[in-house]
């Protein structure tokens, strides 16, 4: 695949064949050549493929090898002409990351860390197919959750209001239909609400170890030295099933509206076809799912720090910011100089609305929306705020992790003669999982330097540097 | 004969089946989807499942088929050991003998073909973990 250079951050997919734009990838020379010998820059130009797509075919720095769109994707379709598609999101419908920052310095925390992610670990379920018996929620309940989100969770007494002022979307989409939820999808997320899952998903504990602007740190709450809690999870099984009835509806679909797709996994609709406005509607009250499902997280986590510190420790446990980095948005972007309606699918990327942006909150209207980067469980963890620079080059979009770069065998075969939590805690970080498997397949090594990554978006200018945060304790699936 | 190997991947695991026939097929991705799931631990053929034959080509009844044992083991901890005539055999994971891997959140789409030649049938499936 032909890539050609554009300047130091930045790499353009030429258009060739049947795609219909440029791509564009940012990425510095290193990053770049992690991309060899995988399909993330093909699958780049075949994004650019599918119809009504506006501006180029978008990948963030921390882009690799996904499933139809690349991870770290961003893609932007015009409302009249464009398409909705199911790989656009991904399995994990608003998969995401919340960032809670807790009134007590790591001088505090130390010495009762291992108790501390201990109850983390007790009182947030996690590993595969991980179940809650206390908050097993009846068909009726469900239906809120998936109809309001997080501000359901809040109407149970789990959070306040000004949680959700700190939420995307303050944590309830409005295009969510449940009644587009098939009854697998529900039957799989009737006791997963409140759990963390396996995989990359995890529960950390950290603290602010280096700050880029003091001023914006400051007014996020984050002190030198504060403790925090990253919370990285999404919609569980009920996302995975609503992705995957709605690749079926979608393979159907793009035949009947005679789309070609360079991959089944594009699969898409119209936007405003009977299943694309499904599908719509599917999707966001999974993604209603899963803000419900970081907030009663969150909840949880509050409550661990009642349990080893006090109540205050609890009460004055503020949420920082809590981010999708897998969904699709109806947003407004100028584009050659005038307001259009799109449809933007961020899969593996983070909106990053600039300052003044309306749809922020009135205590982030001037300094942009957070942007919560996490890295590997061993290094270091970004906060970063929206930018202009974003808003014009990628549709208000920013990275949104470290992005792996070895597969999950060869993490394992890595990991084999190792004893990875040993050497974790050696350097000042415990780890508790529920599987052996997990933590080996999690390496570090495993993963890009995240500051790289976030440096390729700070130095192009699509995401501004406020503060790296250390972990000091990892909850796994 | 039924076989499969896993191909390397960056974020999420590849398999590579191959079987005789396209039933054939169904018991390789059993297997390998089993190994992602609970290791080399056995899973003894102790109960049935039924699955609905779903899909208008062999891909996507492989794909719903696989789709379908996950499920199964998804909502109701039923691990598969093999194949039956009209769905999958398999018993409840059992802690004191299964120990979990992983989450597979689903079976895509991405890359999948059923091929056939005179050596057989061949398919290359990519589980989301």
């Amino acid at each position: 695949m032909q890539l050609e250079r554009i300047d130091a951050y930045r790499w353009r997919v030429p258009r060739h064949g049947g795609m219909r734009t440029d791509g564009l990838i940012f990425a510095d020379d290193g990053l770049i050549r992690d991309l060899e010998g995988d399909q993330a820059v093909q699958q780049v130009a075949n994004v650019a493929h599918l119809p009504g797509i506006v501006g180029p075919a978008i990948a963030m720095p921390d882009i690799h090898w996904g499933y139809g769109f690349p991870i770290g994707g961003v893609a932007a379709f015009d409302e009249q002409e464009g398409v909705v598609s199911p790989g656009g999101v991904g399995y994990d419908i608003n998969c995401g990351v919340r960032l809670l920052a807790t009134p007590l310095d790591i001088g505090d925390v130390r010495p009762r860390l291992k108790q501390l992610v201990d109850a983390l670990y007790r009182t947030i379920p996690s590993g595969v197919g991980a179940s809650r018996s206390d908050v097993r929620l009846g068909r009726r309940d469900l239906e809120r959750v998936l109809g309001d989100g997080a501000r359901w969770v809040v109407a149970q007494g789990y959070g306040s209001d000004a949680d959700l002022e700190a939420i995307e979307a303050n944590g309830s989409l409005p295009g969510a239909d449940p009644e587009c939820v098939s009854d697998r999808a529900k039957e799989r997320g009737g006791d997963q609400l409140g759990t963390v899952g396996s995989g990359n998903h995890f529960v950390e504990v950290g603290y602010v170890a280096e700050r880029y602007d003091a001023t914006v740190a400051d007014r996020l709450g984050l002190a030198p030295g504060t403790v925090t809690v990253f919370i990285h999870s999404g919609s569980r099984g009920l996302g995975y099933q609503v992705c995957d009835d709605y690749l079926d509806t979608m393979l159907a679909a793009a035949g009947k509206y005679g789309i070609a797709l360079p991959d089944k996994q594009l699969c898409c609709a119209p936007i405003g076809s009977p299943e694309g406005k499904r599908y719509w509607g599917a999707m966001n009250a999974a993604a209603n799912y899963a803000f419900a499902n970081r907030q009663l997280m969150a909840h949880y986590a509050r409550q661990a720090l009642r349990t080893v510190f006090d109540d205050e420790a609890a009460a004055r446990t503020r949420l920082v910011y809590d981010v999708c980095h897998n969904i699709a948005k109806h947003e407004t972007h100028d584009v050659a100089g005038r307001p259009r309606r799109l449809c933007i699918h961020r899969k593996g990327a983070t909106r990053a609305f600039p300052p003044g942006h309306a749809e922020l909150a009135p205590q982030f209207r001037d300094l942009g929306q957070p942007v919560l980067i996490p890295g590997d469980m061993g290094r270091y963890s970004y906060v970063l705020v929206g930018t202009e620079g974003a808003y014009r080059e990628t549709f208000g979009s920013s990275c949104h992790g470290a992005g792996r770069r070895m597969s999950r065998h060869k993490a394992k075969q890595l990991a084999r003669s190792r004893n990875v939590p040993k050497e974790l805690e050696e350097q000042g970080i415990v780890v508790r999982a529920a599987t052996r498997a997990t933590v080996d397949e999690e390496i570090p090594e495993a993963y890009k330097d995240v500051a790289r990554v976030v440096d390729v978006v700070h130095a192009a200018g699509i995401g501004r540097k406020v503060a790296q945060i250390k972990p000091v304790g990892v909850v796994k699936g | 004969m039924t076989s499969y190997r896993f191909v390397p991947h960056t974020a999420d695991i590849a398999v590579e089946l191959r079987a005789q026939n396209e039933r054939g097929l169904y018991q390789a991705g059993v297997d390998a989807l089993r190994e992602l799931l609970v290791g080399t631990a056995t899973v003894a053929p102790a109960q049935e499942r039924p699955i609905e034959p779903r899909g208008g080509d062999p891909t996507e009844r492989l794909i719903h088929f696989l789709s379908d044992v996950l499920y199964l083991y998804d909502t109701g901890r039923f691990l598969p050991a093999g194949v039956s005539a009209s769905g999958v055999y398999g018993e409840p994971f059992d802690p004191t003998r299964h120990e979990a891997q992983r989450e597979v959140k689903a079976v895509t789409h991405h890359g999948a073909e059923v091929e056939s030649d005179e050596r057989g049938y061949r398919a290359t499936i990519v589980f989301d973990v």
